[in-house]
């Protein structure tokens, strides 16, 4: 594919082939992504003149005591620990299955099931399951073991609540990840380390980790960039009003712009989400992409 | 033979681990199914029993089931939801396969000057979170139908259509538009390289026969991207589904309301709190779609899973 000479017929076929995307992703992403970082930078109302203040909404996100300091250690609690859970569980199930089980489709399939429903569905079905009416399960075991009744949903208790939620929809999309990378490795690696006689827990140290090291990478990269996005649950689970208990960085800036009217502290926090993501994605990659392992 | 023994055993403990987890899996999801088979009643008196309509069938048990959908599905509006889901999901679709396998075929086929500008241009827009663009969109959206309707509205009482007011807030056509450029980073990126691994030599043999560009790419290159396009369909299908935070901003209007908006809506009026039935119906009619999509297209899905992971 040299630069080619191309033909009325070929230049006419690029431009319509690239103007309508191009259009469409300037008009409605790029654009409006630039006036995200115009807006973090003003006093706006939504109605009057926007007023620039500088720096002053991004000074403000981080004075002590600040609803954004507690809305972001939410996201990152909300990252370490389910993410830690799903990639142990995930990277543990993806193992057994590796080392032949029956009915691998089967695991394999039913696991991502959760994945497939809506979050907001899976947020409403676990407030059923932890309901402390007759009906919740949850409670209802505790009751038949002779323990208290836990209100679940209580601000206070909600991210907690979050976690198995979290980890029971989300490990088996990390699972069908790292089950795809283990099967990408030759076998005759483990054979030659079963005749060394290794066991299997030192071929998966030795072996599978190492090669399946950008992978597991990315794993954790999809993992925190979620947790830091993350929205729908705890809208849904606070019936569309978090409490500073609850807010995450998400849900704040809504509440910042939809209810509180200021534009442009509510935008500081979105234009922050966004170097974040983009800041921690740099580095992860950095850190955990070691030099990557040819076989 | 100890050997064999020892691996039989290993292989029914880790059989016997994983069933457990997917008990956990798959059993909230059939209490769920089998709650929504219960009259409100039912559900309090014996909330994880057999549900009568099964155990005991018959007319009286299945009236209960009839009731519990037919009050999701018309009374409180399920059937409204659906069918805005599936507007605006398939438009959105159509539009992103169309446009965004052109685009890709364009920017993995031929070199032109700009190419690497363009295709970086889309690529970034993977790591652009959807709430960085959320509120300008909201305010752009006001400013656009603004000047929409001030342009349009004079034509249209020239040809006597009466008042014509744009908005694009509150409107699938709005939802759409942003579903379809906010959807081009990861279709494009994706259909580039499936494109670039397609054979070279078949457009040339295509233009040899005199098909112009546009037909070589509709009946020659087209089909043979099936995979990927199905690939980028499923996963797209799945987050428009699914999408929330854009849908409360933009379909505020309980008639155009998706499936995740209404389910959502509906679980927060507290009149409906009590009503069981009412919600575990709802809940199922969200959650079938998505599922049997999946069911009938997962091993694509596990395939651009797998191809994910083994490019790293």
């Amino acid at each position: 594919m040299s630069p080619q000479h191309l033909s009325r017929d070929t230049k006419r076929f690029l431009w319509i082939g690239i103007l309508p995307s191009a259009l469409l992703y300037g008009l409605f992403v790029v654009w409006p992504a630039i006036n995200a970082l115009m807006y973090s930078f003003t006093r706006w109302d939504g109605l009057s003149t926007p007023v620039w203040i500088g720096i002053d909404n991004f000074v403000n996100l981080f004075k002590s005591g600040s609803d954004f300091v507690t809305a972001i250690s939410h996201n990152i609690y909300l990252t370490v620990v389910p993410g830690s859970i799903i990639l142990t569980l995930a990277l543990f199930f993806a193992w057994m299955i590796h080392l032949k089980v029956a009915g691998s489709t089967l695991f394999r399939v039913t696991f991502f099931f959760p994945n497939v429903i809506a979050s907001v569905a899976v947020a409403l079905l676990w407030v059923l399951l932890y309901s402390t009416t007759e009906m919740g399960p949850i409670n209802n075991i505790r009751q038949a073991l002779h323990l208290e009744k836990i209100p679940f949903l209580e601000s206070a208790r909600l991210l907690q609540s979050i976690v198995p939620m979290m980890v029971w929809s989300a490990t088996g999309f990390y699972l069908v990840l790292f089950l795809a990378a283990m099967e990408n490795i030759p076998a005759d690696y483990y054979e030659a380390a079963h005749l060394d006689g290794a066991s299997p827990t030192l071929q998966f140290i030795r072996i599978t980790l190492p090669l399946m090291w950008d992978v597991l990478t990315t794993g954790i990269i999809f993992l925190i960039v979620g947790g830091l996005k993350f929205f729908d649950a705890v809208w849904v689970m606070e019936n569309g009003r978090p409490s500073p208990a609850t807010h995450t960085m998400s849900s704040l800036m809504y509440a910042k712009v939809f209810e509180e009217y200021n534009v442009g502290y509510g935008t500081a926090i979105a234009v922050l989400l966004f170097v974040l993501v983009l800041v921690i994605t740099r580095i992860s990659m950095r850190l955990l992409k070691r030099e990557r392992l040819e076989y | 033979m100890r050997g064999t023994l020892l691996e039989k055993l290993g292989t029914l403990v880790r059989t016997g681990v994983l069933g457990l987890w997917m008990l956990g899996v798959v059993l909230p999801m059939f209490w769920v199914l089998a709650t929504s088979l219960k009259s409100t009643k039912e559900v309090t008196r014996s909330p994880f029993g057999i549900p009568d309509a099964l155990a005991h069938p018959g007319a009286k048990t299945f009236a209960v089931i009839a009731e519990n959908y037919s009050k999701a599905w018309v009374g409180s509006g399920f059937s409204a939801y659906f069918w805005n889901s599936l507007k605006v999901v398939s438009i959105s679709l159509a539009m992103i396969l169309l446009l965004g396998s052109m685009a890709a075929y364009c920017l993995s086929r031929f070199e032109f000057r700009g190419r690497s500008v363009i295709y970086n241009a889309f690529v970034a827009g993977l790591l652009i979170p959807m709430q960085l663009i959320l509120i300008p969109l909201f305010f752009q959206y006001a400013d656009w139908s603004d000047v929409l309707t001030r342009s349009f509205a004079p034509i249209a009482r020239m040809l006597q259509l009466g008042n014509l007011t744009v908005s694009l807030h509150n409107s699938h056509e709005g939802i759409i538009l942003i579903y379809i450029a906010a959807s081009l980073p990861f279709t494009i990126f994706t259909l580039t390289s499936f494109f670039g691994t397609l054979p070279g030599g078949v457009r040339e043999a295509a233009m040899i026969d005199g098909a112009s560009e546009a037909r070589t790419f509709f009946s020659v290159m087209l089909p043979l991207a099936k995979p990927g396009l199905i690939t980028v369909a499923i996963f797209n299908f799945l987050g428009l589904w699914n999408e929330y935070l854009f849908g409360i901003v933009f379909l505020a209007d309980n008639k155009l309301k998706t499936l995740p908006l209404g389910l959502a809506s509906i679980s927060m009026q507290a009149q409906y709190k009590s009503d069981f039935g009412l919600m575990f119906a709802g809940l199922v009619i969200t959650m079938v779609p998505t599922l049997v999509v999946y069911l009938l297209l997962q091993r694509h899905l596990t395939k651009g899973i797998t191809a994910g992971a083994v490019k790293g």
